[in-house]
């Protein structure tokens, strides 16, 4: 259990809180790059944060994330015309360029210095990979970009995919190191999925339900081992890091693409989960990124021109009892990706923590919110920068293997859980 | 009418529907210290507010006085300095944390983990320091505890405590 007004402090992030304030150290996803494929792309409302703004690639293709709100009486530039090297409002034409500058205010004289004086709040924003990165802190502290290794590799190595989960943004994130939930909820993938199946891993899973866990802190966040029984003499070891405040890695299993998520706060009651799947070493093949398009593995099929998935909260998630019945699925709810998103919605849009009961292996996640309480009481109260703000944090991999009893993964997995171009994951 | 009980059921305003009742602490847990900076941690600890938690440490409280030695392979002694027998600390108990600091507790450790094995009482490290200075400890807790956590931070044990609501 948490207390309640600890509760609060993690999981408000809006402007002049101290998780919001933490959250603004950091680089953090702000959209796909495909939502902004050309020069003059219709723009996008983004909001992150609790913050609503408005993000658009000017004629030259440069990205901009500026308020969403005109400067002049308060309408929504969303319906703006952008072209020209700028967005023009729809209702009076006031036009901005992409870092917020007003360029041009139609019913003052030609060459007034009034819009000189105007300008909307606005962020960084850049390409990383598949990802338009925002960074919404005090410019002078602004970090080096992210070094996330899914960012970083060819692209066709990589896929990544987003969805809107209709829940606070820490019980989502909370899923992403909670590894005791595997075997049962996600029982069903871990035969079927494509992205999933056929892993010598998998059957350590199935076989021992009850497993071992290990915390250990890292220099931007935590790793989480999770152990199970493997050949006599050994263990089956499930590495999963989480980098401060929200990215997760899950271990890979065999050579399928190695994924994980980033959780970002829409406002105090959304998210965008962002899903990643990349290869460290070899393109995808055709038929992993098909499967990844069609939902398959921690992504999901959403709604056609939307990031909403089909399976959501006003149809029940497409309850399936036969399925649940047979066995396909454990809890009737098809893909890896809606079963955690239906749970964790399930919970209420901010579960109260005060009702918990935790158990030693919840101690991932104890470990997790104590981190985040603390460095955003540092940073509050001595300016203290949080783990995970040095891009050199951010290298780090999931790993699976196989050890010796006797061996702590720590120590024998340095390697396996940093990320070196070029190397392949450690995986069984 | 909602669409959908989801929709319906996971709504902010549904939520003061759930059920209230106050929960009672749901363990009974021990905490065991292996070792002098741990039995440090220990007494910090216990001055917390805990309802069915009790703190043991493997050595004698300085100035207490504890004279004889407990039975068995563990030395247990209260915080008082009064000796137990570690049958009858974990007589009862569903929750026992071991903390450790470094190796001097290796095998208070292992005896204490094959304990709570054999009587089906969940068993928990927390690993206090960089890790290195308490490697035998880590690996003679490993088999037996459920979790362990290897951790800089003192407060860990108080984080875990609560959330466990001993
Ligand atoms: S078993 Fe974990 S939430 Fe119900
Ligand atoms: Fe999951």
């Amino acid at each position: 259990m948490l207390r309640q007004d600890i509760n609060e402090l993690l999981t408000q992030t809006g402007p002049g809180t101290p998780m919001g304030d933490l959250f603004r150290q950091y680089w953090i996803p702000a959209l796909l790059a495909e939502e902004l494929p050309e020069k003059d792309s219709p723009p996008v409302r983004v909001k992150l944060l609790s913050e609503r703004m408005l993000a658009f690639r000017d004629s030259e293709g440069r990205y901009g994330l500026v308020d969403e709100f005109c400067a002049h009486r308060g309408a929504s530039l969303w319906f703006g015309r952008n072209e020209g090297s700028g967005l023009r409002c729809a209702y009076h034409g006031w036009k901005y360029d992409v870092t917020g500058q007003c360029v041009e205010v139609p019913s003052e004289a030609d060459n007034s210095s009034f819009c000189q004086n105007v300008k909307l709040t606005a962020y960084p924003l850049v390409r990383v990979g598949d990802v338009l990165w925002t960074y919404m802190g005090d410019p002078a502290k602004q970090p080096g970009l992210p070094e996330f290794e899914f960012a970083h590799v060819p692209p066709e190595q990589t896929y990544t995919s987003k969805r809107w989960q209709q829940c606070n943004w820490l019980q989502a994130f909370e899923g992403g190191i909670d590894s005791s939930h595997v075997t049962f909820l996600h029982s069903g993938g871990l035969k079927n999925d494509p992205l999933f199946k056929g892993a010598k891993g998998n059957e350590y899973n199935m076989k021992d339900t009850k497993p071992f866990f290990e915390v250990a802190d890292s220099e931007g966040g935590l790793f989480v081992g999770a152990r199970r029984n493997a050949e006599e003499g050994s263990y089956y070891w499930r590495i999963t890091p989480w980098v401060m405040p929200a990215f997760t890695m899950v271990p890979p299993r065999g050579d399928h693409p190695v994924h994980g998520h980033f959780w970002v706060p829409i406002d105090d009651e959304n998210c965008w989960t962002y899903s990643f799947d990349y290869h460290p070493v070899r393109p995808l093949t055709t038929a992993e990124r098909q499967a990844m398009i069609d939902g398959h593995g921690v992504h999901s099929k959403n709604i056609p021109g939307t990031y909403r998935p089909a399976a959501n909260m006003d149809n029940d998630y497409l309850m399936d009892r036969e399925a649940q019945k047979r066995g396909d699925t454990y809890s009737g709810v098809a893909g890896i990706a809606m079963q955690d998103a239906s749970l964790q919605e399930s919970m209420g849009p901010i579960v109260d923590r005060t009702k918990e009961r935790l158990v030693p292996a919840d101690s991932g996640i104890i470990k997790a919110r104590q981190k985040l309480r603390k460095a955003a009481i540092a940073l509050r109260d001595e300016g203290v920068t949080p783990p995970g703000v040095n891009p050199a944090h951010h290298r780090v991999r999931s790993a699976a293997v196989v050890l010796p009893q006797a061996e702590s993964f720590l120590d024998s997995c340095r390697d396996a859980v940093t990320a070196i171009p070029g190397v392949p994951q450690s995986s069984v | 009418m909602y669409a959908s009980e989801s929709a319906r059921a996971a709504s902010a305003s549904e939520a003061r529907y759930r059920i209230t009742v106050p929960i009672a602490p749901a363990r009974a847990a021990r905490v065991i210290a292996l070792d002098a900076r741990a039995a440090a941690v220990t007494r910090r600890v216990a001055g917390g507010p805990w309802a069915n938690a009790r703190f043991y440490t493997c050595e004698v409280t300085r100035g207490a006085g504890g004279s004889n030695e407990p039975a068995g392979e563990v030395p247990l002694y209260g915080l008082d300095g009064s000796p137990a027998a570690l049958g009858d600390v974990l007589n009862g108990t569903d929750v026992v944390v071991v903390l450790a600091t470094d190796d001097s507790g290796r095998a208070y450790a292992a005896a204490i983990g094959r304990a709570c094995s054999a009587s089906a009482i969940t068993t928990a490290g927390v690993v206090l320091g960089d890790g290195f200075e308490a490697e035998d400890a880590v690996a003679a807790l490993r088999p037996h505890a459920r979790v362990l956590l290897l951790s800089a931070d003192e407060s860990d044990v108080f984080e875990l405590l609560t959330a466990l609501r001993v």
